[in-house]
């Protein structure tokens, strides 16, 4: 259905569907942070570490945001659990939207499932897995 | 229908289980990367319930369960409802393997990784395995032998396999490259526990198949490992880097002695020639096109050589003789440090004792020390390898800064004491190591201290070259110099 303009609800409800429904390889989970939230903005994402890697049986935390332009303009990511990723504010977890190709070139096609599952490929990229990561459980306050 | 709540002390006991007549039941999909279940379970379960029939299901202990939903990780003490979870919707499973090892080994690097991997108890038998990894260590066992394979690099004098090479190279390069972590290592009081214990430090370098090697086809060198004295004082200086200095410059001194000696100097061009041409060549690989241009550099004696790769046999000995011994000297150092010291005795007293003996032996005359360098002309690959390591440039660069050392390293005497040029070579060596990022020479301290030595030997200390050491030792200061020199006359 491309080039149809897909209400920005309708679009969120299905994700929170899919979300809920596992639609993917399991690698990944998203949904709303909070079941009342009519207006469908706070997300909550997780990305279980990629084997292999350094990142390997950890889950990590995220906080996604789509905003009122959502899903023309892409969402706002950021890390809740503290990872060593490149692309990421070490500070405060905040994705770069330059870094990640999904967001840096966001359609209205990508969906939420969509940057999770790219910043999960970053996480097996040569440059990223092997970077020591900080003790597990950590997260980030601000 | 039993009620299993009984068996599971965690569970409330009070909570209903799956059991219960008429609760709905719900159908669940339970999802791993791998696999995926339906599983049946009453509406109102808590998450512990919840996991309690995954791991019956799933032949997993509950604790290594993690469930995640809708991007959130559930609690044991949460309720299905809590999270809206549904009949027919997908809930993710993780089932985590033991702690991971790979974090330990990821909060590791520089100074902690030496910590992390220095296992006495282990070490021996672990510094056998090749794959080290970089500063950023991917998993434990690895990361356990990278701070060895740095450690017993040390003496292995980057002689490393193929195999070990990068893991070995990256590790130099950040070592040399950051000087402070190298003081750290140093500084590491495990690290030198470690290098206090002589066995160790034996078995590191014995076992490091590349010494291996050299040790067959030189018996030196494993005379040079089985003498824990020699280890003992060689591992000393390894953590002294002071200390190693002073070493250094006292072989310098005493290798300027030998300049002086009628004969000497042709001996010791004989034995470059002989090797410098199988020499050269390897190294040019590696180096390309000038490689020793570096090393062709100030001679003290106010000659100057030409600075090329001049290997034409020298027509002029008091001409260019810098330039040859220098040059082969750069590859030979490389080289043949690690299996002949080329200095003359260590003691400052008496250089020129030990110089006259022997003469025109030679370090290159001595059979072990030909098959080294056949080795190494043969295998370009040791050469490159050893040559590649960082500081192996940095005490090549040294060396061409100061030709003093560099002739040294050739000295044909002292081979009476083979394991005394083991011992010259273990110090040069590791005080290269240590201090080659900082300690460049670029003036011979000779003519630094040429006042002052016209001063000292005005006042009648006659013994020139235990001047210079002494002024060395304290930078140029007189009086602390003489104090030295009284105070060590014994030796």
């Amino acid at each position: 259905m491309a080039g149809v303009k897909v209400p920005r609800n309708f679009r969120l409800l299905e994700e929170l569907e899919e979300g809920q429904k596992g639609v993917g390889d399991g690698t990944v989970s998203w949904g709303l942070e909070d079941d009342e939230d009519m207006t469908l903005t706070r997300w909550r994402g997780m990305i279980i570490g990629p084997p292999r890697t350094i990142y390997e049986n950890r889950m990590y935390s995220l906080k996604v945001e789509c905003g009122p332009r959502y899903p023309e303009a892409p969402p706002f990511v950021r890390f809740v659990t503290k990872i060593n990723l490149n692309g990421v504010h070490n500070s405060n977890g905040v994705v770069d939207t330059r870094a990640v190709s999904a967001l840096a070139k966001w359609q209205n096609s990508y969906s939420i499932r969509v940057v999770l599952q790219e910043l999960r490929r970053l996480m097996m990229c040569k440059e990223n897995m092997k970077l020591p990561q900080p003790p597990e459980g950590q997260i980030y306050t601000n | 229908m039993a009620e299993n709540s009984g068996t599971d002390p965690t569970v409330d006991s009070n909570v209903v289980e799956n059991a219960a007549s008429d609760r709905t039941m719900i159908v669940v999909t339970v999802k791993t990367p791998k696999d995926k279940e339906e599983i049946t379970i009453s509406e109102d379960s808590s998450v512990a319930q919840f996991k309690e029939e995954i791991s019956k299901r799933f032949n997993a202990k509950q604790d290594q369960l993690v469930l995640i939903f809708a991007g959130k990780i559930l609690k044991d003490g949460d309720t299905l409802n809590q999270h809206s979870i549904k009949d027919g919707l997908t809930v993710h499973l993780v089932i985590k393997t033991a702690p991971n090892d790979t974090i330990s080994s990821a909060s590791s690097s520089g100074t902690p990784q030496a910590n992390s991997s220095v296992n006495p108890s282990s070490a021996p038998n672990d510094s056998t395995t090749p794959d080290t990894g970089p500063t950023p260590a991917s998993t434990q066992p690895p990361n356990l032998l990278s701070g060895f394979g740095d450690l017993s690099n040390l003496s292995g004098m980057g002689m490393g396999s193929a195999n070990f090479m990068e893991m070995q190279q990256q590790m130099q390069r950040q070592l040399m490259s950051n000087p402070e972590m190298l003081s750290q290592i140093m500084d590491n009081p495990l690290v030198q526990n470690m290098m206090s214990n002589p066995d160790l430090m034996r078995q590191m370098i014995v076992t490091n198949p590349q010494m291996q090697q050299l040790m067959e086809r030189n018996p030196e060198i494993s005379h040079m490992l089985n003498n824990p004295e020699l280890m003992r004082q060689t591992m000393e200086l390894a953590r002294n880097p002071a200390m190693m200095q002073e070493m250094m410059r006292n072989q310098d001194r005493a290798l300027s002695n030998l300049e002086s000696i009628p004969g000497g100097y042709n001996a010791l061009r004989r034995m470059y020639t002989d090797i410098q041409e199988p020499m050269f060549s390897a190294a040019r690989e590696q180096f390309g096109n000038n490689p020793f241009s570096a090393l062709g550099g100030n001679l003290d004696s106010g000659v100057q050589p030409s600075r090329t790769e001049n290997r034409e046999p020298l027509p002029n000995p008091w001409g260019p003789p810098g330039t040859t011994p220098l040059e082969s000297r750069g590859t030979g150092a490389s080289t043949t440090t690690t299996t002949s010291a080329g200095g003359t005795a260590p003691s400052a007293s008496n250089p020129l004792g030990i110089n006259a003996s022997g003469l025109g032996n030679g370090v290159f005359g001595s059979p072990g020390m030909q098959s080294l360098m056949q080795q190494i002309s043969e295998n370009p690959q040791l050469m490159q390898n050893m040559l590649s390591a960082p500081y192996m440039r940095s005490m090549m660069q040294s060396l061409a800064q100061n030709p003093d050392l560099a002739s040294q390293g050739s000295n044909p005497t002292a081979t009476t004491n083979p394991s005394q040029q083991q011992q010259q070579l273990m110090q040069q060596m590791l005080q290269m190591f240590a201090g080659g990022g900082g300690g460049s020479l670029t003036v011979t301290p000779e003519v630094r201290f040429q006042q002052q030595l016209d001063q000292l030997s005005a006042m009648g200390f006659i013994n020139r070259e235990a001047n210079l050491q002494a002024l060395i030792a304290t930078g140029g200061d007189i009086n602390a110099a003489i104090e030295r020199l009284l105070g060590s006359q014994p030796s």
